[in-house]
């Protein structure tokens, strides 16, 4: 802790950065902080509650925190791939961002809540994380705390919902689906999700019905999802923003599956490595075309 | 719809999506050939299966489609070199999304007809006809039914929301 | 409103045997925004077009549809008649109810269900449909040709004769290419050399012609009528404008023994050299792999190891300091004429997926040679004077082998494909071979002989009938030396017997590849090859020297194996195919390329990295006070062919493609669950 803190600090010192972006206590357990001068910067934690990915935030359309200035962020290996995955799609140059990375061991599912971290408490895509420590940072700091408890539960919940007829998937996503009330809240904490304008928001054509109505809520899903098929960083912040508790990781994770099956990509913190998207060979696996 | 088929027996309705080169091309050389096939099938032209949005395929299903066809050059064969590489790509996502969301393997019928496969291209109509024939009417949305097919030409009688204006 | 107008065509009986066209017209008549619909016999009939244009005159269309045919067949056609009578071309489309419709169904009824439907999904569109003006580009009216053997030499003649200006790049130091090797040509026997040397010479001296030899092609930007081409002028170490070709450095020079390149290695060169003597352009250079002052440079001695050429240059003209500069020129269309080299068969294989003919003792038994040595050997300008003599001994071979299909059409060992030239030229190195060796006994191994071409199955006959060549039809297993000779065994097919042969030389006709390097230039030049890595023609059969890329051309052997009258023929092809893209001010291409919305643009640049053209664009939006607002994706029109992978690729569509827009696809794809 007090090792960021005074890397923080001295970053801002030194004026390096105008702006660090990390978590501090607030009335609720963790929240963001924008820490723009020592005394800031001297209350940034970093532990299992600091769930959120903060990489949304440099998003060239969050032009209040562009407003700060040169910001430093600080990221767990999963938000280092967002930060990857921005300056992959030109949206943020390397450059212009100080990445300090966290030693991690896993987060809470529920940052709110007071529970330790535990096998119950562990969010989903923290147990078995092959990326604990970011290799995308200019600093990293803490020891590296032990492996995240428990087990993922998501390998089953793909596995039970593939043994399933068509039928009975369909009526399971029809169920999950019919609870989307469209507030579109997995986009916004998305870090991925930078468009100027969202083709769901586009009206001429209507691809997508706006209403959270079957199709409306269908169509949504399925492009929100295509949109991130190998794009995706799983760092899980839409699961963690949807109101209605819509299992959206599990269509993430079943298309990042994909992309590693098919066309060998994994989410990585590495810029340099490109996205399924916009890339080809000319012998991609084509089983399913007549 | 289909007046003279047998009326007993369900004939659904595919929406066909293909590159203008080659199934296209197939698809006229199967017409010069003479080659009898179904005839639930509807084509919508494009330049390219590069140009083809997954959100064509859920809209034709969301506007009362039973089934769709997806079709271009074979790798290699695109007139705009990897257009298709692309759509490859973007199919092989889409398929395993839209099946792990519950839609039943056959309702979408991918395939690569070059220009002179007039043969393929029947045979690609006529089994994708038989597999959505097979699964029955895509009922997808409950409660959400559209208005039934009109008597063909008739005016829409419910113009479809959002479809933008007419210039 | 719209106001469209639907003509449904019969086509005499073609549909309205199938289809009931009139009800087909009453029916999308009905249909909102339609304010005229009509059937008629023949649309694509003078009086079937007159009743567009006056439609279109007397109702103030403001779409067509046009139900009949394919629009592969007729949409010029139609989108002609509609702009003669005042309605923008591409407000007209047509609905096929005959290929995709009348031709494939015999039920009336369900025929006629489907035309409505396909008629109205079209009608949909036209509605959608937007004013298009045909895209108009300036063009630039010199061309480049990449490549100085037959094939560019004839292009680039063939150009500048007819008034284009040409820049002529050949990375060697001279033109001339194989054709300059070659010893006598099929199928008249005439030297390669005399026929080659004065057009190499009419190219030097050509005043539209600009030669850069020794030169390579670095970079291509641009598109059709506009390419802007890097090109790297590789250091000779010797000032063009001062040389005069005396040739006192070559005889200065202390290194002697390098193998030469022209000579198939058969022969040795100086370090600073001209390629050979007839040489275009005759200025050498220094090849400062072997130069004696460039090897004590890269040892690291101070002292100057060698100068020896400089001292012998009376007009100071060698440069040890030149290094290589980049020159850009701008161009309007591109000639690809890079050639071939022989598949290399010896133990280090040129790509994956080659095995090689280890078996065949090339590159470890000295008289085992390829066909371009052979033809060194047979040349007058070659290392023997033309005397045939093997390199072994140099002695006089009385016995020679040829084996033809080494490499070709073998799949087993990685080349499927015929190499062409082989049947020709075997005949001709055993004619050759008489005629200088009269007693020489010539044998060829043959799979078949290909002889087609105008006075090319009397030539390989003459082989056989006046020159004694024995043609054994069947392939060779093994070659090796034992003794002093080469030892052959084969097995004659047509006979069912092995075959022992001790030869005294064994000339291999190896297969044609394309040059090492193509896939680079393919990729540079945006053009698709295939999996040897010849250059891929736009059609096989109706666009041969076009490419996929508009604005570039193919001629020669880098397109499949090609003989020198095939290469002239297509380079001289190729050039009347740009001097007919330069005879027009402006280029007019079909406006259906992808437009960006630099508003909506996120900047993501996804449509980049799909296009296959590389059309997009890097642009900066900047606010009044020019500060930089954001970098956003544009779409260069002279570039985009129209596939729309960039928009169904744009995750917010921001990108449109003009003609196949998201409202008219969206429009269709309503109109069919109405």
């Amino acid at each position: 802790m007090k090792e960021l803190r005074d890397l923080a600090t001295k970053l801002l010192a030194e004026g390096t950065v105008n702006v660090v972006l990390g978590w501090e206590e607030g009335p609720r357990g963790v929240r963001p902080a924008f820490a723009t001068d020592a005394a800031a910067a001297g209350r940034l934690v970093f532990d299992p509650r600091c769930t959120q990915n903060l990489v949304p935030y440099l998003s060239p359309r969050r032009t209040q925190v562009k407003k700060l200035g040169k910001a430093a962020v600080v990221v767990k290996g999963c938000d280092a791939r967002a930060v990857a995955g921005l300056v992959r799609e030109t949206q943020l140059a390397r450059e212009d961002v100080v990445v300090i990375g966290v030693r991690c061991g896993g987060v809470i599912a529920d940052p709110a809540s007071p529970e330790p971290l535990s096998p119950a408490t562990v969010a989903d895509r923290c147990p078995g994380c092959n990326s604990r420590e970011p290799k995308l940072a200019d600093h990293t700091v803490g020891e590296l705390p032990a492996a995240p408890p428990g087990e993922s539960r998501r390998d089953v919940r793909i596995a039970d919902l593939e043994a399933r007829t068509a039928d009975e998937r369909w009526a399971f996503w029809q169920d999950e689906l019919g609870r989307c009330v469209r507030c579109h809240a997995c986009r916004e904490a998305c870090p991925m999700c930078f468009c100027e304008r969202c083709v769901a928001d586009k009206t001429q054509p209507q691809w997508v019905d706006s209403s959270p109505h079957p199709r409306g809520a269908f169509a949504w899903n399925v492009t929100r999802a295509l949109h991130l098929a190998g794009r995706c960083v799983d760092c899980g912040e839409c699961e963690r923003a949807c109101p209605v508790d819509i299992p959206l990781g599990l269509l993430n994770l079943k298309l990042a599956r994909v992309a590693s099956e098919r066309f060998g990509y994994t989410a990585t913190d590495d810029p340099a490595v490109p996205s399924p998207v916009g890339s080809f060979q000319k012998d991609d696996a084509q089983e399913f075309i007549l | 719809m289909n007046a003279t088929l047998d009326k007993t027996s369900f004939e659904p309705r595919l929406t066909a999506f293909v590159c203008n080169w080659c199934t296209y091309t197939g698809a006229d050389l199967a017409g010069t050939s003479r080659l009898q096939m179904d005839a639930n099938v509807r084509i919508v032209r494009l330049p390219c299966t590069g140009r083809i949005d997954p959100l064509f395929i859920v809209k034709a299903f969301e506007r009362g489609a039973d089934g769709v066809i997806v079709s271009g050059c074979h790798p290699a064969d695109c007139h705009y070199t990897s257009g298709n590489y692309h759509a490859r790509r973007r199919f092989a996502f889409f398929k395993e999304l839209i099946e792990f969301l519950g839609l039943p393997e056959g309702r979408i019928t991918f395939s690569w007809v070059s220009a002179s496969e007039g043969q393929k291209w029947r045979e690609v109509v006529n089994d994708a006809t038989a597999r959505v024939r097979a699964l029955g009417p895509f009922s997808g949305y409950p409660g959400t039914e559209l208005p039934a097919w009109p008597a063909a030409g008739a005016p829409a009688p419910n113009p479809a929301p959002g479809g933008g204006g007419e210039r | 409103m719209a106001r469209i107008g639907v003509f449904v065509c019969h086509c005499g009986e073609n549909i309205g045997r199938t289809v009931d066209c009139a009800r087909v017209a009453g029916e999308i008549g009905k249909l909102p925004g339609v304010v005229h619909s009509v059937d008629y016999k023949y649309m694509c009939s003078d009086p079937g077009q007159a009743l567009i244009k006056q439609a279109i005159a007397e109702k103030g269309l403001t779409g067509v549809v046009v139900s009949a045919c394919s629009p592969h067949m007729h949409e010029r056609t139609f989108r002609r008649a509609a702009g003669g009578a005042g309605l923008n071309p591409f407000l007209c489309e047509m609905a096929n109810i005959r290929e995709h419709c009348s031709w494939i169904h015999e039920d009336r009824e369900a025929a006629t269900d489907k035309a409505i439907d396909l008629a109205r999904v079209i009608v949909e569109k036209v509605k959608r449909n937007v004013p298009l003006e045909t895209i108009r580009i300036p063009v630039e009216k010199r061309a480049l040709v990449i490549g100085g053997g037959i094939a560019g030499i004839q292009a680039a003649l063939d150009l500048a004769d007819g008034g284009a200006e040409v820049v002529l790049v050949e990375k060697e130091p001279s033109i001339g290419g194989h054709m300059s090797q070659l010893s006598e040509t099929f199928p008249t026997l005439d030297c390669s050399q005399c026929i080659l040397t004065p057009r190499m010479v009419e190219v030097y001296q050509h005043p539209r012609i600009r030669l850069m030899a020794y030169c390579e092609v670095d970079a291509v930007e641009g598109y059709i009528g506009n390419f802007k081409v890097t090109i790297r002028q590789k250091a000779r170490s010797v000032d063009e404008t001062k040389c005069n070709g005396c040739g006192a450095c070559q005889k200065a020079c202390v290194v002697k023994n390098v193998p030469s390149e022209f000579d198939e290695r058969l022969g040795k060169r100086t370090a600073i050299y001209v390629p050979f003597p007839q040489a275009v352009p005759n200025i050498p250079v220094i090849d400062r792999e072997h130069c004696a002052y460039f090897k004590g440079r890269a040892r690291g001695m101070k002292k100057d190891a060698c100068g020896k050429c400089k001292e012998a240059c009376a007009r100071g003209a060698i440069d040890f300091a030149q290094e290589d500069r980049f020159v850009t020129e701008k161009v309007g269309a591109i000639v690809v004429a890079t050639g071939y080299e022989l598949y290399s068969i010896g133990k280090d294989q040129p790509a994956a997926g080659l095995k090689g003919y280890g078996e065949y003792g090339y590159g470890t038994v000295p008289d085992v040679i390829d066909g371009l040595q052979f033809e060194r050997l047979a040349s007058a300008s070659g290392p023997t004077a033309g005397k045939l003599l093997r390199p072994s001994d140099g002695k006089v071979p009385k016995k020679i082998v040829f084996l033809q299909c080494v490499g070709s059409r073998d799949p087993a060992k990685g080349i499927d494909y015929c190499s062409k030239v082989c049947c020709m030229y075997v005949a001709k190195h055993t004619m050759l071979y008489r005629h200088k060796v009269h007693d020489g006994e010539a044998t060829v191994f043959y799979m078949d002989v290909r002889a087609a071409g105008k006075g090319y199955d009397e030539f390989t006959r003459r082989a056989v009938e006046e020159d004694g060549a024995v043609y054994v039809r069947g392939r060779v297993s093994r070659v090796y030396r034992d003794g002093d000779v080469v030892k052959v065994l084969g097995f004659d097919t047509l006979n069912g017997t092995p075959v022992e042969i001790d030869a005294d030389m064994v000339v291999l006709a190896t297969a044609m590849r394309p040059r090492k390097g193509i896939e680079k230039l393919a990729q540079t030049l945006s053009v698709s090859y295939d999996r040897h890595g010849f250059i891929n023609e736009a059609h096989p059969k109706l666009r041969p020297v076009e490419t996929n890329t508009a604005g570039v051309f193919v001629a020669g052997a880098c397109q499949a194996p090609r003989d020198i009258p095939d290469s002239v023929a297509m380079a001289s092809a190729a050039a009347a195919k740009v001097l007919g893209l330069f005879s027009n001010e402006m280029l007019e291409r079909e406006p259906t390329v992808a437009r960006v919305d630099a508003a909506l643009c996120a900047g993501c640049f996804h449509c980049e990295r799909v296009c296959p053209y590389g059309a997009v664009e890097h642009k900066e939006v900047r606010d009044r006070k020019g500060n930089l607002l954001k970098v956003v994706a544009d779409v260069n029109p002279g570039v985009c062919q129209g596939c729309g992978t960039c928009q169904a690729t744009c995750p917010s569509k921001s990108v449109e493609l003009m003609g196949f827009t998201d409202e008219q696809i969206y429009a269709e794809v309503n109109a069919l669950a109405l």
